[in-house]
């Protein structure tokens, strides 16, 4: 009696499925532990995480000294025509920001699946009765704190450095727009990841998109110098519109190069790009594991 | 087959083992074409970006704070031959180290070590090929740029730049075997060289003349061969002058070269003894 009602007991349990308020709080609970997994990774390796840490100034420096080499200072009679503002520093400060959490998107996202694939441990957590999307929403968040901090960083450094002007009263519609950009970033991230279940040289697109994603982003530049085609492409990534409504909320004087509401552009970006991300997530998960290709690399 | 080999002069049969090594990582680099296009094409996209900005803060091709630093104004092919020269930093410094790790990744390295041959003729061909496909792509990121930005060279300029090129390749072998020799030992070289790799960046004048950095950072600066390489070639290309008036920099270019060099030999030698001892050679 007692061992047919273990079976029966056993036969009952049911993986989670539907959207509820108990499977969501177990599947972000697998996403915070995907988070943890991969701090402990990194904490194992001290000089790997100092030199990520200090990565982001390493890479903007080399923009901001050019700079300032270009105009013989601070300010540039050029840069004033095309946004109002002269301010190098504060607008290539405000641009390269953006470029490291566009390298959070494409390299860590992009990447969360290939590295479990590495490590052998690709197959071991695709049994587990959770959705994929944890594990790689795990490793975006752990990469976007991580991207924080090396922002921080990066801003105390150029701050006492060269001097930085930026409006105080801007950060928090600054953060709100930073947070929309995010989002729409995290389904470019999906997508990439996507690449990286179904590519054996998966770097190679990722950073194939990374640069061309660089060049339609005004980072160092205002929009105004690409060509017309360039621009009107750079409005399907979330990052010029970011990068143009966080601007005219810090820099003073900056008059943004495009027309319209930039919050609403985002989050119609964003709502796309998440969209998209999981419906080629899903369809590349099954593909993949239709073919026996998940443990190929 | 190898009995023939074995019964060659001596030099011929360390060439054979150069010919063959250079032979295995080209045909490693051709099976991967997606790779191939991409190290030819895409570091263009990494330099654009400064080009863009050139013409954002500048509104024209040339800058007249730039001229006074450099003595030639055109950021454009200044940028350009920064790119191009640093792209040997990129294959060069890592691909040895990489190199070796990935033959321990590929379960082969204990056959390399084990095989009766000196190891420095291996560490060679390997470093042949990765000079090779560097030159490769550098010629591939040049022309494209010619065509792009319409950069003026003449054979009388490629030359001195081409030998130039030569010593910048020799003391990167140097800091290569270095590297590799980490590899052996710690198994991690990754981050060692990631770490050359931002202090090349940062203290060479990759994308910006070395004088506009602090002269603690340009004395730093000064100790790195790339440093020396863009110096001449930028002197070659964008101000016409010889080799008499640069010719500080190739003696000093020259001296760091065998420094590397013999630090390099030495230091690989010693590490492999150490791991074959240890006996962790095809650990990773």
């Amino acid at each position: 009696m007692n061992k047919s009602n273990k079976e029966h007991r056993l036969r009952e349990v049911k993986c989670p499925t539907g959207f509820n308020w108990s499977n969501l709080k177990a599947e972000l609970k697998a996403v915070w532990e995907a988070n943890i997994k991969d701090w402990k990774i990194e904490f194992a390796y001290p000089v790997s995480f100092i030199r990520q840490l200090i990565s982001p100034l390493v890479f903007l420096l080399p923009f901001l000294l050019y700079g300032l080499v270009l105009v013989g200072g601070t300010e540039s009679a050029n840069l004033k025509q095309l946004v109002g503002t002269d301010d190098v520093v504060a607008f290539i400060f405000t641009g390269y920001i953006m470029m490291g959490f566009i390298g959070t998107a494409v390299w860590a996202m992009g990447f969360s699946i290939r590295r479990e694939r590495w490590f052998g441990t690709l197959e071991a957590i695709y049994v587990t009765p959770s959705s994929r999307l944890g594990q790689v929403l795990g490793m975006a968040l752990h990469s976007t704190v991580h991207q924080i901090l090396g922002t921080i960083i990066q801003f105390i450094v150029i701050y006492l450095t060269f001097g930085l002007a930026l409006k105080i009263d801007g950060i928090l519609p600054a953060l709100a727009i930073f947070a929309l950009m995010m989002i729409a970033l995290y389904g470019f991230g999906i997508v990439i990841s996507a690449l990286g279940l179904i590519l054996k040289e998966g770097w190679v697109v990722s950073d194939s998109l990374y640069s061309i994603m660089m060049i339609l982003s005004p980072v160092a530049y205002p929009l105004a110098v690409l060509p017309t085609v360039a621009q009107q492409a750079s409005y399907l990534f979330p990052t010029a519109p970011a990068l143009i409504g966080m601007r005219s909320f810090l820099i003073e004087n900056y008059q943004p190069e495009v027309a319209g509401n930039v919050f609403l552009h985002l989050l119609g970006l964003g709502a796309a790009w998440i969209l998209f991300g999981i419906v080629v997530f899903r369809v590349t998960d099954v593909y993949v594991r239709k073919r026996g290709m998940l443990k190929k690399f | 087959m190898l009995k023939s080999t074995y019964q060659q002069s001596l030099l011929r049969s360390n060439l054979f083992v150069v010919w063959n090594e250079l032979v295995k990582n080209i045909k490693s680099l051709l099976a991967y074409p997606a790779i191939l296009v991409f190290w030819a094409v895409f570091p263009i996209f990494w330099f654009i970006p400064f080009i863009l900005q050139g013409q954002a803060f500048v509104g024209g091709p040339e800058s007249a704070s730039f001229a006074q630093i450099t003595g030639s104004g055109e950021y454009v092919p200044f940028i350009v031959i920064g790119a191009v020269l640093n792209s040997y930093v990129n294959t060069l410094l890592y691909g040895m180290g990489e190199n070796i790790r990935r033959e321990a990744y590929q379960g082969t390295l204990d056959y390399v070590l084990a095989a009766p041959c000196n190891k420095a003729y291996v560490l060679i061909g390997k470093a042949l090929s990765e000079s090779l496909s560097s030159t490769i792509f550098a010629a591939s990121q040049l022309t494209i740029s010619v065509l792009l930005f319409g950069m003026n060279l003449t054979l009388g300029v490629m030359l001195p730049v081409f030998f130039i090129v030569i010593l910048l390749m020799l003391g990167l072998y140097g800091m290569s075997l270095i590297l590799a020799a980490f590899s052996l030992m710690y198994k991690q070289s990754y981050d060692l060289s990631q770490t050359i790799g931002y202090v090349f960046y940062i203290f060479a004048p990759v994308r910006y003349p070395v004088e506009s950095l602090p002269t603690w950072a340009q004395i730093f600066g000064k100790l790195i061969p790339l440093t020396y390489a863009l110096i001449i070639v930028r002197s070659f290309m964008l101000l016409g002058t010889d080799f008499s008036a640069v010719y500080f920099e190739v003696i000093a270019l020259l001296i760091i070269d065998i420094v590397l060099l013999v630090a390099g030999f030495y230091l690989f030698s010693w590490m492999e003894e150490k791991t074959k001892k240890s006996g962790t050679i095809s650990h990773h």
